[in-house]
């Protein structure tokens, strides 16, 4: 960018010298691109380096003052004490019922709606998708008051079922119109020409368009999946009982403790609540960007 | 696509079938509660069987001269708005920093990402660590620096506790902007800064004609949607600072929420809820006609 700046700015008459100077600034805005580069990353990529790093940690270490910066002493004293000590383990399972149920009742009911969305026209299909979308940005907050009462009557009150419910009807909007975005991007003939083979038309949506929506599928099963694993207020409000807390309402409660649970398990805990999350951006970081970015630029 | 639709118009029932169960979830699980929180607001709903004496307006009348609420909407205003505006800024100047090429960029995507994927509670934990004012690193690192001589409380100060939470959110948040923005940069024909160069046209006259404009329309649409989000946010301020010191970090959320699990007045909580939910029908009304706007110009 500046190195235009500069070479007309000078202007000099003789091209050659026009020449080098523009060399010389595009090394010198190469450099200033790394420079910005390398700072952006070490302020945003420091939290989570300084997680990782503590979490292993002695006890010792942690307490000190001032911190040390590398572990003098490497140890998975913390992780063990996690899973010895505490019941991250039960939360750990919770948060995969909770999450694995959410995914599986998005994709399945989510699916067959956009299924719908996309190959049928019929009365009120508009006004249902912007709804569905109006649906997508109510504040959680307005809409755990009156579900909290629902859960408490019908008697799920500190149930995964509540939460699994609560979570699917969070990320069901989103997973309808991405869904019908990916169907309609599946022509209707080949599905067309599997039903002159001689299938039925769930059969040709089961075996023709969810097979080739495939992908699109997975990174709507992996939004809701994030979704449900990070959810924290409907686990918040309706769990009371230590054996059903998930993994953030488990380790939200030993925040405000940290004399009695030290720093140290808790950023162990922290490190493996991240993994999933990791492992699944690696799986479609492609897909994901794409469609975050879609979603910012149409609010799909 | 409307073709191939009525092309396959006419199997009416697998039509409704296949739509009614998204259909009854949304309409059980957001519809209803929407429409039955008005009956709660209306109520001195205490805890029990979760319902009460109907007061009909009491509950707003008390939000609209209690302190408590005026507190927490002007809370809730430097919270959206201070952590926006930082959000936007850095969300563009680190986009037109990604859209360059560099070695590494790969890597630096990822990193720069990394805060908006870590879910919440991860992100508070290891802030909170940062900030503690004994073992964390941010006063260990500022006094060594020689910034500052004693350890700052940041989050138990009432002057320092929402700066602090606004740092954390900005952190979290601006990746998605980045995301964003990074999209709509890399759609800019690259014609454009050739014919520019050609017209003898500086990096900030680049910039500033054709880099701008083109980014302009999602640069607002993810502004208005970081602003409706923010709005609502409830667990990366409860999580941080539970709304305090005293009520310095509550914003509208925390108090609904304090209100009706800390105090049980169901009625108030859903009295502010309602409140909130208006104001932020002002900025859903300006993203649905911003959509519509930039549809018709497509």
């Amino acid at each position: 960018m500046t190195s235009a700046t500069l070479s007309i700015a000078t202007a000099p008459d003789r091209p050659r010298r026009n020449h080098e100077l523009a060399d010389v600034h595009h090394l010198a805005s190469r450099m200033m691109v790394y420079l910005l580069a390398f700072t952006a990353v070490s302020v945003v990529g420091f939290p989570l380096f300084w997680m990782v790093l503590c979490s292993f940690k002695p006890g010792g270490e942690l307490y000190a003052t001032p911190p040390s910066f590398l572990p003098r002493e490497w140890t998975l004293q913390n992780y063990r004490d996690l899973f010895v000590q505490t019941n991250f383990p039960t939360y750990f399972a919770n948060s995969l019922i909770v999450a694995g149920g959410a995914t599986v009742l998005s994709l399945v009911i989510g699916g067959l709606g956009a299924y719908s969305l996309s190959r049928f026209k019929f009365f009120g299909i508009a006004a249902f998708s912007n709804a569905a979308l109006i649906c997508y940005m109510l504040p959680e907050v307005l809409i755990v008051l009156p579900l909290y009462i629902y859960v408490v009557k019908l008697g799920l009150a500190d149930t995964l079922i509540a939460l699994i419910i609560a979570n699917t009807a969070f990320t069901l909007p989103l997973a309808l119109w991405f869904m019908r975005s990916y169907f309609n991007a599946i022509p209707v003939s080949l599905e067309e020409s599997a039903m002159i083979d001689g299938c039925t038309r769930l059969q040709a949506m089961y075996k023709v368009t969810v097979p080739l929506a495939l992908p699109g599928i997975i990174s709507v099963g992996v939004f809701a999946f994030n979704h449900a694993w990070n959810e924290f207020l409907f686990a918040l409000v309706f769990t009371s009982s230590e054996r059903n807390k998930t993994l953030p309402l488990g380790l939200a409660t030993w925040i405000g403790q940290d004399n009695i649970y030290s720093w140290g398990m808790l950023l162990a805990g922290a490190v493996l609540v991240t993994i999933p999350v990791v492992l699944f951006y690696l799986l479609v970081q492609r897909k994901l960007v794409v469609g975050l970015s879609d979603g910012g630029a149409k609010g799909e | 696509m409307a073709d191939a639709r009525a092309a396959m118009d006419g199997d009416r029932t697998l039509a409704y079938a296949t739509l009614a169960p998204s259909f009854f979830l949304l309409v059980l699980l957001a519809a209803v509660p929407t429409v039955t929180v008005f009956a709660t607001a209306m109520q001195d709903v205490g805890m029990g069987d979760m319902s009460g004496p109907y007061v009909g307006f009491e509950n707003f009348a008390w939000a609209l001269e209690s302190q408590a609420f005026y507190t927490a909407l002007w809370n809730t205003f430097v919270w959206v708005f201070g952590s926006v505006a930082i959000e936007m800024i850095f969300g563009l100047g680190l986009a037109l920093l990604l859209n360059k090429t560099f070695l590494f960029r790969g890597v630096a995507r990822a990193v720069i990402l990394a805060p908006y994927l870590v879910p919440t509670v991860v992100a508070v934990l290891v802030w909170r660590y940062m900030f503690h004012d004994i073992v964390g690193i941010i006063n260990a690192g500022l006094i060594t620096v020689g910034v500052i001589d004693k350890p700052l409380l940041w989050l138990n100060s009432q002057s320092l506790a929402m700066t602090s939470v606004i740092l954390v959110g900005v952190w979290k948040f601006f990746p998605f902007v980045v995301i964003a923005l990074l999209g709509i940069l890399q759609s800019i024909p690259q014609e454009q800064y050739e014919a520019a160069k050609i017209d003898g046209a500086s990096g900030f006259q680049q910039f500033w004609r054709i880099t701008l404009p083109y980014v302009m329309p999602v640069f607002l649409l993810t502004a208005l949607l970081r602003t409706i989000w923010s709005f609502h946010k409830f667990e990366i301020i409860y999580l941080m600072t539970g709304g305090g010191p005293l009520d310095a970090t509550t914003t509208l959320p925390i108090l609904v929420y304090l209100k009706a699990f800390s105090d049980f007045e169901f009625g108030r909580g859903a009295a502010v809820a309602i409140l909130t939910f208006t104001i932020l029908i002002v900025f859903l009304g300006l993203y649905f006609l911003l959509i519509k706007r930039a549809e018709a110009h497509q």
